[in-house]
């Protein structure tokens, strides 16, 4: 891959903003998702989600449908073709509503996809601007999704309960990191109100506001935080937590917001990692290094701190074992991760 | 074209992309946007480059961009080919002119502009293949990057022709790439869905029939080539064959098999099926234009339409892709095409050649009896 690291080019590592804004919508159970584009653009698409949920055991199929633009659409223009799919998605039994992603051949020939969007159709509408790399990256995609979906949702009454916001859908963890971000919440005695986008129901979508908390699945999310902090005044915490401390700091911070003592569960959680810890003892003075190329900053920090609480060596990259380093969620995480670990340095 | 509910098959750029990265030495650049990269980058599992080009490329036009890739590549010892997708080629940007400092091979294929089979053949079609009297052996074609399959086509019909001392010559598309321009007079075909069009075709490796056809021609095609150890393989591998469809027919009732492939494949699977376990063939589904056979077939290119045959039919075995295991619900599969998702797949199967054959019906006889009440 030609990856010059440039910092004109870093934006075109960036992904694909339609892959990004499916990635949400494709997870809305009662709606069609419009992709106006060729073909190829769709089953791109399909295929990447039909990958990603069967790993998830998630036997469902996605619910794209392709406008199909063919070079004469290409030539003449592709709205009616358009809104002759929307109107086919707004006529299926079941469907709520209809979201229209654009992709950067529609941004190219100037399809104008809001005003075919705004004419009368049988369920609302919704336009996600998404034309590839005329959008953004992958991370816009998913960003104007996850706001053009709360734009839909009313005020309403706070309740206990917290909302998930902007999971990667696409991780091969997902569920996995879902499920420690739920069992740190339990500590707290605090249910999740909603995962938002996270195989949803078009209605549930209404319930955004309740929420006394959103904690977002990272901080590339923070434009959606604020959109939903100044829509619903819903406070959020900009990251799901990776390692050791910053598990526990997140106890902390989730406590702190609901006006919640969270002493005991930080507690718990203390002593179900040193206890961790103490089941890996046998890494202890192994002369490892850390596999910083694929890693992120926050993701290598946790590595670090992990690797001094096991009292590893830190040796020279290429005369020792080299450790993966990932994205670890919360404890659970850690201990996947270190299982990784052990295996790589006893190779 | 009309709409389309979840396309179930890639574009021409993918096509493209899936012919040129299988011969080593050549760079493959897709001039195109990050989305148009790492499809084909994740399908194919080939080292390819990207553009990656951006909303100022699309303004400003795209040459200095690409000028930096190729730039970058020049100095690998590499041929560097471009494939165009759909965004350059829209924005009707001279891009043979942009190139013509570099000697690159240079592939107009959009999305739009067809799916993968169109893509692949442009592609060869551009490397301009040439058959070389001089060249010994056959070439084995139908060895497309894009298929799950190939890897092990390509490894059966080698040790097929080792038995009989024919040499390969040139592997379309899974080779070096100056062999492009050094093909043997004569060719054999592993999938027809991606032909080279190269050499006297003397015939398929898909079924144990084509087997014994294709290897006959060989025979009497080339000089001095002694047959008979393939087709004494074939006599003993195909008494295995029928022994063990014959002890699923004591207790079962045969197959109401529904097949969803690309043609080539399809109707292997519905002739191997039909002979072998006396399978009814309620519907066959191709991802491209269905070719001539006893059995009725239809083009089925979305999800719904599948969904629809299997709704209708009720069949108990569902030979095709991940996608339509997915609509499957509990009853027998075999995947037999792209995409294959949900399994771990690490050995090189065939489906071509006798170990093919053997291969695929393994599979059909142990799901259908996993699936047994």
């Amino acid at each position: 891959m030609t990856s010059n690291p440039l910092p004109a080019n870093s934006s075109r590592l960036g992904g694909c903003t339609l892959t990004g804004a499916i990635s949400v919508t494709s997870h809305l159970r009662d709606t069609v998702t419009v992709v106006h584009g060729p073909k190829g653009c769709s089953h791109h698409n399909v295929s990447l989600l039909h990958a990603s949920w069967l790993d998830n055991d998630h036997a469902v199929l996605p619910s794209l449908l392709s406008t199909g633009l063919s070079e004469k659409e290409v030539i003449f223009g592709g709205e009616d073709a358009l809104r002759k799919a929307i109107g086919s998605a707004a006529g299926q039994e079941g469907v709520r509503a209809v979201v229209v992603l654009s992709t950067c051949v529609v941004g190219t020939i100037g399809d104008d996809v809001g005003a075919v969007c705004s004419e009368e159709y049988r369920v609302p509408v919704i336009s996600i601007p998404s034309a590839g790399f005329l959008g953004g990256t992958f991370q816009d995609g998913m960003n104007k999704a996850l706001i053009a979906l709360a734009g839909t949702a009313g005020p309403c009454q706070k309740d206990r309960g917290v909302n998930i916001i902007g999971e990667m859908n696409l991780e091969f963890e997902v569920e996995e990191n879902y499920r420690e971000i739920e069992r740190l919440l339990s500590l707290l005695h605090l249910p999740v109100n909603l995962r938002f986008v996270h195989n949803l129901s078009w209605d549930q979508i209404a319930r955004l506001g309740r929420a006394e908390l959103n904690i977002l699945r990272s901080p590339a999310l923070v434009p959606v935080g604020e959109y939903l902090k100044n829509r619903f005044g819903t406070p959020y915490i900009p990251s799901f937590p990776h390692g050791l401390s910053a598990t526990l700091s997140f106890i902390r911070e989730v406590a702190a917001h609901c006006g919640i003592d969270g002493q005991v569960a930080l507690r718990e959680e203390c002593l179900r990692q040193e206890e961790m810890l103490g089941q890996f003892s046998d890494l202890r003075q192994v002369p490892v290094s850390l596999d910083r190329v694929h890693s992120g900053e926050d993701e290598l920090l946790a590595a670090e701190e992990l690797a001094a609480a096991l009292d590893l060596v830190m040796g020279t990259p290429g005369t020792c074992a080299r450790l993966p380093v990932s994205a670890a969620v919360g404890t659970a995480g850690t201990r996947r991760m270190l299982h990784r670990w052990r295996r790589a340095a006893h190779a | 074209m009309p709409e389309c509910d979840n396309p179930l098959w890639p574009c021409a750029m993918t096509g493209a992309a899936a012919c040129l990265a299988g011969f080593d030495g050549i760079a493959v650049v897709i001039h195109g946007s990050s989305g148009c990269y790492y499809y084909p980058t994740t399908l194919l599992h080939a080292p390819l480059h990207g553009t990656f080009i951006l909303e100022d490329d699309v303004i400003f036009g795209s040459e200095d961009r690409l000028q930096e890739v190729i730039g970058s590549l020049s100095g690998t010892g590499k041929r560097i080919a471009v494939i165009t997708t759909c965004v350059p080629a829209l924005l009707g940007e001279d891009i043979r002119s942009m190139l013509d400092e570099h000697d690159v091979i240079l592939v107009d294929s959009p999305g739009f502009a067809g799916d993968v089979e169109t893509g692949y053949a442009k592609a060869l079609a551009v490397l301009g293949p040439q058959v070389d009297p001089e060249t010994s052996g056959v070439n084995i074609d139908g060895a497309c990057l894009f298929d799950p399959f190939a890897a092990g086509n390509v490894q059966e019909a080698r040790r097929l022709l080792d038995m009989v001392s024919v040499p390969v010559a040139t592997v379309f598309s899974s080779d070096r790439y100056d062999c492009v321009h050094h093909a043997a007079p004569f060719t054999i075909s592993t999938n027809g869905d991606f032909p080279s069009g190269i050499g006297d075709n003397l015939g398929g490796m898909l079924g144990l029939t084509g087997v014994r056809e294709t290897f006959a021609r060989i025979g009497d095609t080339i000089d001095g080539t002694d047959c008979d150890p393939v087709f004494s393989e074939l006599e003993q591998q195909e008494e295995r064959l029928v022994r063990a469809c014959d002890k699923f027919l004591q207790r079962y009732d045969p197959p109401f098999a529904a097949i969803f492939a690309g043609s080539s494949y399809a109707l292997f699977a519905a002739e191997t099926l039909h002979h072998y376990l006396d399978a009814e063939i309620c519907c066959i589904g191709t991802r491209n234009a269905p070719g001539n056979s006893r059995f009725r077939a239809e083009q089925v290119s979305s999800l719904s339409r599948a969904r629809d045959l299997i709704a209708t039919h009720e069949p108990d075995l569902v030979i095709g892709s991940s996608f339509e295991r997915s609509l499957n619900g509990e009853k027998a599969f075999t995947g037999i095409i792209p995409p294959l998702r949900g399994r771990v797949r690490i050995y090189p199967a065939p489906l071509a050649g006798i170990n093919g054959t053997l291969s695929f019906m393994e599979s059909v006889l142990n799901s259908c009896m996993d699936k047994k009440p």
